[in-house]
């Protein structure tokens, strides 16, 4: 579908939403279930198609908007899981921890990008990681808690580390 | 002219090598041994300063380390666990969530639906409908339930400075409540804080009458110059008010030989993100007057007067040590 590229104008832009806004919110909201955050994400949607450098030619500009939302839709849904899980763990500590909603945000999304780094790894690997990383634990403490040599612990630890400086940026 | 043989030592511009990476991670690896030597400590420093790609491979390590700094730990293990387990039920499970998810976003910590509300290190004056006038302190909400009957003004989180004003005949009565009791103005100045689990009360002006929500028969009067800490079924004792209680309505902290430990939780107050204490410098004495406004000079200064340092983990991660 993409035959090449050529610089974006807010010109294109106006022209693509013009077209597939309307359509693009009703492919949306038969995926979310409501027209709000429908709306919400066809915006998002050619929020970010603005912030492109190069827009791409496009042959089938709604296969195209379809992939962008549906990468936005599966953010959405990680960020909702997480802050879901965050509530859980809050609720079950035995003393309120009180946050300010900017704590609160920074928290959400520092949370979210070490969860970004991590993706895709084994649930093993990111267990250890997050034992030596976060509990601080030794590799012989996690190795014990495991049943796993130290030289397994070394292993998985270094595949995560390589994995989140691979996808950092300098 | 373009390096395109890795030997070439000129500056190289992009990313870090894979191998230089991957040198980096095994440098980690060793140096958070708990057996590490001196030896590999100096072999590390070495490699560090032979090259300048290893120093930009490093740095990515560090980076890495600042940023789990910037969670708090025991929050962020079990949450980064469990989306460890929901990614692998996959994206479809996830698109369902996102389906579902809509329900919870009443449920979330939100500041919006209140009347009135300060960020962190945020003040605020309001005057209410019948004159009275409100300050807020950093990270405050507030909600005002005036009707016929009564003057009513929620405190749900932070601090507030009231000072009232005359109602309209006949009057009605002004109360502040928190999630602790209530506090009725008896024509008055008055500053009320939320502690953990507690709500505290400084009176500047007159009186107010305090009554804790499980115990309402139990009213107890604090008068000018008094103040009180109550919990939802008991009163504390009463004691002198501080004289520099209401100091944060003029952007100041004024401490007068606090413990270190108490200035850096209320410095903490104004302040985005972790600021920490460490044990062993705890009990360190403090006094002084401090703007609110530049925490980080504050903590800077910290340096200057104590024998501590500052460590910054991160632009919101911040503590103080030996």
């Amino acid at each position: 579908m993409d035959v090449g590229i050529k610089p974006s104008t807010p010109m294109d832009i106006e022209h693509l939403y013009g077209k597939h806004h309307g359509w693009l919110k009703g492919w949306l909201c038969n995926r979310v279930g409501n027209s709000a955050d429908a709306a919400d994400l066809a915006q998002d949607t050619f929020m970010r198609m603005l912030t492109l450098r190069q827009l791409p030619v496009l042959r089938e500009p709604r296969h195209y908007l379809v992939t962008i939302a549906r990468g936005l839709m599966i953010d959405k849904a990680r960020r909702q899981t997480l802050e879901r899980a965050y509530l859980e763990v809050l609720a079950a500590r035995p003393e309120p921890l009180e946050v300010s909603p900017e704590t609160y945000h920074l928290i959400i999304e520092s949370l979210l990008a070490i969860d970004a780094l991590l993706d895709g790894l084994g649930a093993r690997t990111r267990q250890i990681f997050l034992l030596v990383q976060l509990e601080g634990l030794s590799y012989v403490q996690v190795g014990r808690q495991l049943g796993l040599s130290v030289t397994t612990i070394k292993n998985h630890l270094g595949k995560a580390m390589m994995q989140c400086i691979r996808l950092m940026d300098d | 002219m373009h390096p395109v043989d890795g030997r070439l030592s000129s500056p190289q511009v992009g990313p870090p090598s894979t191998a230089q990476l991957q040198a980096a991670v095994q440098w980690y690896l060793t140096l958070n041994d708990a057996d590490v030597s001196p030896e590999q400590h100096l072999a590390w420093q070495d490699w560090l300063g032979a090259d300048p790609e290893h120093v930009k491979a490093w740095a990515r390590i560090e980076k890495l380390q600042q940023q789990l700094c910037g969670v708090p730990r025991d929050v962020a293990l079990p949450i980064l666990s469990q989306m460890g387990v929901q990614r692998r039920q996959g994206l479809k499970m996830l698109l369902v969530l996102a389906a579902g998810a809509t329900v919870l976003a009443g449920y979330r910590i939100s500041p919006y639906h209140t009347d009135f509300a300060t960020r962190t290190g945020e003040r605020r004056q309001v005057t209410l409908p019948d004159g009275s006038r409100l300050e807020l302190n950093t990270d405050t909400r507030v909600d005002i339930a005036y009707n016929a009957q009564e003057r009513l003004i929620l405190l749900r989180r932070g601090e507030i400075l009231v000072t009232t004003a005359t109602d309209r005949l006949p009057a009605r009565p002004l109360s502040v409540e928190t999630p602790q009791g209530r506090i009725r103005a008896l024509g008055t100045r008055f500053d009320v804080r939320l502690l953990p689990g507690l709500s505290s009360v400084h009176v500047q002006q007159h009186a107010v009458e305090v009554r804790p929500r499980d115990t309402p028969q139990h009213i107890q009067r604090v008068d000018e110059g008094q103040a009180l800490t109550f919990g939802s079924s008991q009163l504390g004792n009463l004691r002198p008010a501080t004289a520099d209680s209401s100091a944060w309505t003029q952007g100041l902290l004024v401490a007068i030989d606090w413990r270190l430990g108490d200035f850096v939780g209320e410095l903490a107050r104004y302040r985005v993100g972790y600021l920490g204490c460490a044990d062993e410098v705890r009990d360190l004495r403090i006094s002084g007057a401090f703007r609110l406004d530049d925490i980080d000079g504050i903590l800077a200064n910290l340096q200057v007067s104590l024998p501590v340092k500052v460590r910054h983990f991160s632009r919101y991660w911040a503590r103080i040590e030996a």
